[in-house]
């Protein structure tokens, strides 16, 4: 599954030194900082064991 | 879309959900609450994923969803009061390119919900104004005044000069970029 979007406008070619979130934004490259810092935060292993508890129901489910 | 592929697809989004979760409930437990709730909540109404469309945009729109019914039980006022923390905070000015990350969540979270969300979802989530606009449930132009208020805002607090934003003067950057081969 990937994000198969297309690009703004404003982020390609001429655009790009206007957009206001931009690398050359001090509160752009802040909010990537915060936000990747959460992204990149271990996952808890009780959501991978809820997919799988749930896809298990799901295919007991399908078999009767 | 098949059962493990749907399940392949959440597992993946399982990382920006909890980033989304956090900077909508600004609670790290609430937000995990909040992500699980998504998991089941999208898992039941599988059947109404169309495949081909963005997962993550349609995941974060019932995180969305789910964050402002919760909400709305507990009879919280989600926005907060424009101004009064503002007021309150006292982070000193910004030195060029040095601004604290901490002094910067602090920022974020005295923005009301409805601009705070919209910041996160075009600066930092990498959606589209369209997309932010489907997830929020509201127009493309309501996005990007949330968004330029968003910003505005955070300048006030964070005291940054419109103008002197730019990280490194204009000659280092243009060193810095000269050398990227």
């Amino acid at each position: 599954m990937t994000d198969k979007r297309e690009v703004p406008r404003s982020k390609a070619g001429a655009g790009r030194r206007d957009d206001p979130l931009g690398p050359n934004s001090e509160i752009g490259r802040k909010l990537k900082q915060y936000y990747s810092a959460l992204v990149t935060d271990d996952v808890p292993e009780r959501f991978e064991q809820l997919l799988s508890k749930l896809e298990s129901v799901e295919s007991g489910q399908e078999e009767s | 879309m098949a059962a493990a592929e749907f399940k392949t697809g959440l597992l993946g989004a399982i990382p920006s959900l909890r980033a989304f979760a956090v900077s909508l409930s600004q609670n790290a437990d609430k937000a995990d609450d909040l992500v699980q709730e998504t998991l089941m909540k999208a898992w039941d109404k599988q059947s109404s994923f169309e495949p081909g469309t963005n997962l993550k945009a349609w995941l974060f729109t019932i995180l969305r969803n789910e964050f402002y019914s919760q909400m709305r039980k507990r009879g919280r006022e989600v926005q907060d009061s424009d101004g009064i923390m503002t007021a309150r905070l006292a982070i000193h000015p910004a030195q060029e390119g040095m601004l604290d990350l901490d002094d910067f969540r602090t920022a974020l979270d005295q923005l009301p919900a409805d601009q705070r969300e919209a910041i996160i979802l075009i600066g930092a989530s990498g959606f589209s104004y369209e997309e932010a606009a489907e997830i929020c449930e509201c127009a493309v132009g309501t996005i990007k005044s949330r968004v330029s208020r968003a910003r505005t805002r955070l300048h006030e607090i964070l005291q940054i000069d419109g103008e002197a934003e730019f990280g490194p003067d204009p000659v280092a950057t243009q060193v810095l970029g000269s050398n990227i081969p």
